[in-house]
């Protein structure tokens, strides 16, 4: 019994079913805040009611005659352009060195590389803008894309390794073994096998990116307003229920990247 | 297996981490030593870096009753969501490792990953809408009567430890789950053959084993907790004594860039320290249970 994993607890004891019962509790706890964006987003009145009188789409309608809320899309969707692509590429080749490299301290290096998650955000953010405005780029786009990929990196590096850890090696072995180069085989032995690690690991990209805030508040300027920063601004200023309906299509996204997760390296080892 | 060029495939992988690694170093590296320095530099009366380095920040810092009082609350509010967070970890993780149905296992891998894409202002954004004077709970607990005038619910810092639990649960299932679910079906049965209780087997087979796997949940949710600042500042507002609302105020309101240096790096050592340790007794602790 090597790899019995399927972990059965003393089944039908009071205690086990007392167990179940609270950690359903927990995930109505943690779904509770997205069912009420969704009854605010689609309630006819500024403050959302329980149980809800109607529903309307006027707040979709108001953020989409906003010019300032849809100058905040754009920037946020340049930012992909310039975020996705180079997370996904230094993600990849970064987990795949780490992967294939041994040597002393490649441990150390690979909690280097995951180290952004764990820093305090706040302190990123300072950093950055020091260095940034020093460089001229702080309040940039491009200021504001060294962030987002800072921050996205890690979640790249992630995804690829689980790929790769469950790459057969012995595909690259007989590729070289045949003649190809590192890069040859790396191109069309390596990458088509590790794709879905990549994919997952550009969608996270894409997520993190245009959800950031805590970074991106050091670093935007009056005409590098993202939309996470904007709703920022706005619950801290004043209240707008547009921010609602902004929030429900932000959850819509959250779902779709969830389907493209599990389209390619599952949920279970998305973390 | 033969590898005739694994010498060219070393030099194939260092060529590939090497923009990766000159990214952090510019973009990470670069800008921490910097802080350092920056730290170090004394201002005038305008706020004006001065060319004159001391250590007058940190003295500012650790002299000041307000900023300690402010280090010492941001430890404690992440020291209680961490807590908070493992004890409802440990039901939730629980759930997910007994659950059989594959298509149920899924929807609560979606609750929670989904926290994880969905943007920290959105999901603060609804604790303010269930919170707020004429917000979703106020109204439900006055039309059943329970109330006449509605509980100030939000600006304080019980509402700040609740929307960090939520926030901040899913870094502290998943850990978990994965603990409990290495553990192999044989250990709790053998429990039982040798007639320990369902009690009895948790408190001395599995939840020794699953401390490790509380521990990693417990770090990664005391480091955010103690380093965020967008959800207290918008649900405890902007008076809460906490180290990172000060150092976002100091380097954004204030512009007092070498005194916002000085706190961020305090605030890093110090996270750094405790989350050091926890991960040196959860080494040790490792060793204890699995022998390795």
């Amino acid at each position: 019994m090597a790899t019995d994993r399927n972990f059965s607890p003393a089944s039908g004891g009071l205690w086990h079913w007392l167990g179940r019962a609270s950690g359903l509790l927990v995930y109505l706890f943690l779904i509770l805040p997205v069912l009420v964006i969704f009854l605010s987003a689609f309630s006819p009145q500024a403050y959302p009611q329980f149980p809800p009188n109607g529903w309307s789409l006027r707040w979709f309608q108001a953020f989409f005659e906003n010019p300032a809320w849809l100058r905040a899309l754009q920037v946020s969707a340049w930012l992909l352009l310039l975020v996705v692509p180079l997370t996904t590429l230094l993600g990849t080749t970064a987990a795949y060195a780490l992967a294939r490299l041994t040597f002393r301290g490649r441990n150390l290096l690979q909690a280097f590389v995951l180290s952004p998650l764990i820093i305090p955000q706040v302190v990123l953010g300072i950093a950055l803008l020091y260095v940034l405005t020093g460089m001229g780029l702080a309040g940039s786009l491009v200021g504001l894309a060294i962030g987002h990929i800072l921050v996205a990196l890690p979640y790249a590096v992630r995804t690829v390794s689980v790929s790769l850890a469950s790459m057969d090696r012995r595909l690259e072995a007989a590729s070289m073994s045949l003649g190809a180069t590192p890069a040859y085989t790396f191109r069309h032995v390596t990458l088509p096998l590790i794709k879905p690690g990549i994919v997952a690991g550009a969608v996270f990209a894409a997520v993190t990116s245009f959800g950031e805030v805590s970074v991106s508040l050091f670093l935007t300027a009056p005409g590098t307003v993202t939309m996470p920063v904007r709703i920022f601004t706005y619950i801290d200023q004043t209240f707008d229920p547009v921010v609602n309906a902004v929030s429900a299509l932000f959850i819509v996204l959250a779902v779709l990247a969830l389907v493209l997760i599990e389209r390619t390296i599952g949920l279970t080892k998305a973390l | 297996m033969s590898r005739p060029s694994s010498s060219g495939n070393a030099l194939f992988s260092w060529l590939l981490l090497t923009p990766g690694m000159l990214f952090l170093l510019a973009f990470l590296v670069l800008p921490g030593m910097l802080l350092i320095v920056l730290s170090l530099h004394d201002v005038d009366g305008m706020l004006m870096v001065l060319p004159t380095y001391s250590v007058a920040q940190y003295i500012n810092v650790f002299s000041s009753a307000t900023y300690a009082h402010a280090l010492g609350t941001t430890l404690w509010v992440a020291a209680l969501t961490a807590l908070l967070c493992v004890l409802l970890a440990y039901p939730a993780a629980w759930l997910l490792v007994t659950t059989r149905s594959r298509s149920w296992r899924t929807v609560l891998y979606l609750i929670l990953i989904s926290p994880l894409l969905t943007s920290v202002v959105i999901r603060t954004f609804a604790w303010i809408v269930l919170l707020a004077q004429n917000g979703l709970i106020n109204d439900v607990l006055r039309r059943l009567g329970l109330i006449d005038a509605p509980l100030a619910l939000l600006w304080n810092m019980k509402a700040v430890i609740v929307a960090y639990v939520q926030v901040m649960l899913p870094f502290a299932v998943l850990p978990l789950a994965t603990s409990l679910g290495e553990i192999p079906a044989a250990l709790p049965r053998a429990s039982h053959s040798l007639g320990a209780g369902a009690r009895h087997t948790f408190m001395h087979v599995i939840l020794p084993l699953t401390i490790p796997g509380m521990m990693s949940g417990a770090i990664i949710v005391f480091a955010l907790a103690a380093g965020s600042y967008v959800t207290p500042l918008l649900i405890g507002g902007r008076l809460q004594p906490l180290l990172p609302i000060a150092i976002y105020q100091q380097a954004l309101q204030i512009a007092n860039l070498p005194l916002a240096a000085a706190l961020s790096l305090s605030l890093l050592v110090v996270t750094a320290a405790i989350a050091g340790c926890m991960s040196y007794l959860q080494k040790r602790w490792e060793r204890r249970v699995y022998g390795h």
